[in-house]
């Protein structure tokens, strides 16, 4: 079982994957229209040795699921709203809510880290 | 034309029309603040950090006196557009060098797809392109006068 995410593991998981959605700007076509606009642009080496470091920080269990809902969809953690799940929009039992200051569960459907707040 | 930006071009109360702050992290911050306050952002510290790890890489200073700061995040809930003014100017790092009068806060939650982002984020850049649009920004009379500009300028 996956234990608790800590007030740290949930600022760097929700960081991780706001650096993910920073890094898909740098993929070519996204890149070309920012330019167009007037932005300047990192080296993707840049936004990568952050995202490496983020990763080496990570309890390794939070990290599998991660990367797995990562590769499956585009992100690791989504939103929850009216408890539904943001990424495959399944009703959310009451039961899966966090207890406590816990706002990391994840999708008993599809597997994201759902983010509560 | 509007829909790409939403219906915050026409809010008030997203349009500060004179920044308090004059650094940079610290107009973000007043920024964020405002759309949190409008119920757009559940996770202001989070998206502070997520504009300023941008601003490291990237710089949002497009010129012109204008900057377009944006994040698509997991702490924003629905998009919005923030409008701030700043007479005497803000350093940010600009490629012409030019003191910032407006920052225009772009802003889409992590489920909006990189185009819409990006689509948001051009209209926000477009507004400001010409300088009779800048000029009549800069100069209105307060933040109904700039979301009335911003109106005339999406109709």
């Amino acid at each position: 079982m996956t234990p608790p995410a800590s007030a740290t593991t949930q600022e760097t998981l929700l960081e991780l994957q706001d650096v993910d959605l920073i890094r898909a700007e740098i993929e070519p076509r996204a890149a070309a229209r920012l330019r167009k606009l007037g932005f300047q642009l990192p080296e993707a080496g840049t936004v990568d040795k952050h995202r490496a470091r983020l990763l080496a920080s990570l309890d390794r269990r939070w990290l599998l699921h991660y990367e797995r809902a990562q590769s499956r969809y585009g992100r690791g953690v989504t939103s929850v709203r009216a408890r539904v799940c943001q990424g495959c929009f399944i009703t959310l039992p009451t039961s899966a809510a966090p207890s406590g200051d816990e706002p990391l569960t994840t999708c008993e459907s599809c597997g994201r880290i759902l983010y509560w707040r | 034309m509007t829909t790409l930006i939403g219906p915050s071009v026409l809010d008030p109360s997203l349009c500060i029309s004179d920044l308090k702050t004059k650094r940079r992290a610290s107009v973000i911050h007043e920024l964020v603040a405002r759309a949190h306050a409008a119920g757009g952002v559940r996770n202001v510290d989070a998206l502070c950090e997520t504009l300023a790890l941008r601003e490291r890489w990237f710089g949002t200073g497009v010129g012109k006196g204008v900057a377009v700061p944006h994040a698509r995040s997991i702490a924003v809930i629905e998009p919005r557009l923030v409008i701030g003014r700043s007479r005497r100017g803000i350093d940010w790092d600009a490629p012409d060098g030019l003191a910032v009068q407006l920052v225009l806060l772009v802003l889409s939650p992590a489920e909006a797809s990189e185009d819409a982002h990006i689509d948001r984020v051009a209209r926000a850049t477009t507004l400001t392109r010409l300088h009779r649009n800048r000029a009549r920004l800069i100069e209105a009379a307060d933040a109904g006068a700039v979301a009335d500009l911003l109106a005339a300028t999406t109709s």
